[in-house]
């Protein structure tokens, strides 16, 4: 039982170790169901701590990460999407070449922007950017939100000056797509 | 002064005739001397300056044409100063010039250099690559020493070098003591080639933990070759005796460092003397290591990693700069005075030639190392996440240079156990000229060559702490839901013990820190000061009218002055969003109007002025830049 079709496994390039590591933490995780919730997340201490949290577990139920055509949320995910999205976080093998590894660090990065960009539209705005930096900044009690604030402005600006360079004053900026966050 | 309290008056006094008696009771007196010269009374500081000061002499020197430091690198100059300098005085006084005191080099000279570079050691970086830094230091200093110590005793067996008489021992002794890559040598040379950061710090954090090896092994070899018999046990007490140095003297030196942190905490009414105990904790770190003959450099180095976090914050700002720059102008004159010197003892009569035995040393120490970097990198990549490279491992292996260390701990050699003792400095002597000029000039070119990844200093970036930070969450939370204690998981577990225990313990005003909000901060202050320096300011109305508004004689405008003032304004205000660089103005959301953009300017402002407010020394020194913003 729970054991997956081992071809499709393969082509995420993970060794069977790991797969075999990992499919214990999901049972462990799942508490031996076949499929895992958001809910079942909350059985992780440690995870309790980290500020961003909700955005960590929210990836693992995008569907743009789990490769699937549709968008949005999944409600559950089986142990082929679990382990799709831990193949994220595979180490560079020595034997890439230039373009499968600029593929690779493509698709990490890709990964990234999927979690700065919860609305799903294709770009961070300044409202998710914000968001970003408030979620990133929780664990100090004493800063006012107002800082973050401005220093979510501040990294916003410092993105557009990279990005799009020198603008006018009426200039209208609309958002980092991801063309932008590559060269950021 | 000299002449009082009757000291001996007899050479050294001028322009007397009469020669004075000790006792006084003589029937001439002396008469009172009008100029007197007495040399032996100042000697010792004198000398110590004058060496100082020529060092630092050569050193504006070598400045003066500004093409020779980036092809030579500068220990290698003051090398050839210090040989010009040994020349003279060999010239003149016919006899060998005074060599390097060892105990002056392990006791005075050497300290400074450690403490400034393990104070600014990036930690981060020095963590994340510790196993492979650790890996290289100790597996490799012994594979360097046992190898080179073994083909050398084949060397010497051939009878046709008349070196047969240099037993195995002996060999293995000199081949831990040149085995050793030398910090002083690689932040000489490291400095001005730029390479990246991982590859610096793999090459500099071997060389400093390389000397727990060193030690033991050196002190081993030595005893053993003064024993008439050598049993098992000795042989495992050398392996104990490795741990204790090693893990003994990185203890001292965190303890040493937390209680030096704990001081700084109450030093807050006596500002003056912060820098003081800061030297003076890592200094005791440092001889106290060497008072138990355990490892000094890792003392003073844990030390200076672990006081930095926390003195950073109890000291003011003025006392971090002066800490900073001391520290700085400390191991600089001993970095120029340890390569005069070694140019100074080079000359003399110390040495014996024997072309095999110095060429093979030199041809091993090479062949050994490169034949000990790639084994160990190959080892080492199968459990690191980024490999090292067939580039990377060269520049390690090209850049493991020996300096100043090998050059001391050879002289300190009993004679009377090693009788060739002098061939033995001679060997030395070649290897370190070989690598700190050849190898030394020659890196450059060949980091150019190789295309070698080179720092990048660029502006630090909010932005970037931003993706760093929430990286290493991610990092840390995807460690967390597969359950594997991984790098980031320690790190964290780390920084949260750190944010309970220590740094409460530790720091008087210990509020939660987050680095991207001081980065922020930071950033903002300078572009400030830059603001200010750059007469932006002065386009706003003339001092006068602040003056008015400062004593509170505020004259209703009229609208003509009011249309001025908010033309002013406007356009000051799009010069700032035009002039800076990285934090230009745009609309940031779709239906920003110019008003909300100057809110947010405003409200940025603001925040600054707060961050003014709470460093003390900021706005003790700039009031006129309160003032302003007040205006503003």
């Amino acid at each position: 039982q729970g054991s997956a079709p081992a071809t499709s496994l393969l082509s995420l390039a993970v060794t069977s170790e790991q797969i075999e590591h990992l499919h214990r933490r999901f049972k462990q995780l799942s508490q031996d169901q076949l499929t895992i919730r958001k809910e079942n997340f909350d059985s992780i201490p440690d995870l309790e701590f980290n500020p961003i949290r909700g955005k960590i577990v929210h990836a693992f139920f995008d569907k743009r990460n789990l490769r699937q055509e549709s968008d949005g949320l999944a409600e559950e995910i089986n142990f082929e999407d679990f382990l799709t999205i831990m193949s994220y976080f595979r180490p560079i093998e020595m034997n890439m070449d230039e373009e499968q590894l600029d593929r690779f660090r493509k698709e990490k990065l890709k990964f990234l922007f999927h979690m700065y960009d919860s609305d799903h539209d294709g770009k961070i705005t300044l409202q998710e950017y914000r968001n970003v930096v408030e979620e990133l900044l929780s664990g100090n009690p004493h800063l006012e939100k107002e800082s973050a604030r401005s220093i979510a402005d501040g990294a916003m600006m410092e993105a557009a000056s990279i990005c799009v360079g020198q603008m006018g004053p009426d200039q209208v900026y609309e958002g980092i797509t991801f063309e932008d966050f590559l060269k950021v | 002064r000299a002449t009082s309290e009757g000291q001996l008056p007899g050479a050294a006094a001028m322009g007397t005739g009469t020669p004075p008696s000790p006792s006084g009771t003589a029937f001439e007196e002396t008469r009172l001397h009008v100029f007197t010269l007495d040399y032996p009374h100042v000697q010792i500081p004198f000398e110590i300056t004058l060496w100082i000061l020529l060092a630092s002499l050569a050193k504006i020197g070598f400045h003066l044409y500004h093409k020779l430091p980036s092809i030579v690198p500068e220990s290698c100059l003051l090398i050839l100063v210090g040989l010009l300098l040994g020349g003279i005085i060999f010239g003149a006084e016919e006899k060998s010039p005074p060599v390097m005191n060892s105990d002056v080099f392990f006791l005075y000279l050497l300290p400074p250099i450690v403490l400034d570079a393990g104070y600014f050691m990036p930690t981060r970086l020095f963590f994340e690559n510790f196993g492979t830094i650790f890996w290289y230091a100790v597996v490799g200093t012994l594979w360097n020493a046992i190898g080179i110590g073994i083909s050398l005793y084949g060397i010497c067996q051939i009878s046709a070098f008349g070196l047969t008489d240099i037993s195995l021992l002996q060999n293995l002794l000199f081949g831990s003591l040149i085995s050793a890559v030398d910090p002083v040598a690689v932040l000489a040379v490291f400095e001005n080639i730029h390479v990246n950061e991982q590859l610096y710090i793999l090459v500099f954090g071997e060389s400093l933990l390389n000397d727990a090896i060193t030690v033991v092994l050196y002190n081993l070899f030595k005893s053993f070759c003064q024993m008439r018999t050598i049993k098992v046990i000795d042989i495992f007490a050398g392996i104990a005796n490795f741990f204790i140095v090693g893990i003994g003297g990185v203890l001292i030196g965190i303890l040493l460092g937390f209680v030096a942190a704990f001081t700084t905490r109450f030093t807050h009414k006596i500002r003056v003397i912060e820098p003081l105990f800061v030297f003076l904790y890592s200094y005791l770190s440092y001889i106290t290591a060497e008072m138990f003959h355990l490892s000094g450099i890792m003392a003073i180095t844990a030390c200076a990693m672990t006081m930095n976090k926390y003195v950073e914050e109890n000291v003011s700002q003025k006392s971090y700069t002066t800490i900073k720059y001391f520290m700085k102008m400390l191991s600089s004159v001993s970095e120029t005075l340890i390569f005069i010197f070694m140019g100074v003892s080079t000359v003399g009569k110390n040495h014996e030639w024997n072309w095999a035995f110095v060429s093979f040393t030199l041809l091993f120490c090479l062949i050994w190392r490169a034949l000990g970097v790639f084994v160990l990198t190959q080892i080492i990549n199968v459990f690191r996440t980024i490999p090292l490279t067939f580039k990377d491992q060269f520049i390690i292996a090209y850049g493991g240079l020996r300096g100043a260390i090998c050059f001391s701990l050879v002289f300190l050699l009993p004679p009377a156990v090693f009788p060739r003792k002098k061939l033995f400095i001679t060997a030395v002597i070649v290897v370190i000229f070989f690598t700190v000029f050849i190898q030394g000039i020659t890196i450059r070119p060949l980091v150019e060559f190789l295309d070698v990844k080179r720092s990048n200093k660029k502006q630090p970036a909010v932005s970037e702490e931003i993706y760093n930070r929430f990286f290493d969450h991610v990092k840390t939370g995807i460690e967390d839901v597969c359950g594997h204690w991984g790098h980031n998981f320690w790190r964290d577990k780390f920084k949260k013990f750190d944010n309970k225990y220590l740094r409460r313990l530790l720091i008087r005003e210990n509020q939660p820190k987050s680095s991207i909000v001081s980065l922020y901060k930071k950033l903002e202050i300078k572009h400030a000061i830059e603001m200010a320096e750059s007469g932006m300011i002065s386009k706003v109305p003339s001092s006068v009218s602040l003056s008015d508004y400062h004593e509170g004689k505020i004259k209703p405008l009229s609208p003509t002055e009011m249309e001025n003032m908010r033309e002013i304004l406007t356009k000051n205000l799009y010069q700032i969003r035009h002039r800076t660089m990285s934090y230009n103005r745009h609309s940031l959301a779709a239906d920003a109007s110019e008003k909300q953009a100057k809110e947010i300017l405003i409200r940025r402002r603001h925040s600054l002025r707060e961050s003014l407010r709470k460093t003390n020394s900021l706005s003790r020194d700039r009031p006129v830049l309160g003032s302003l913003w007040d205006f503003f």
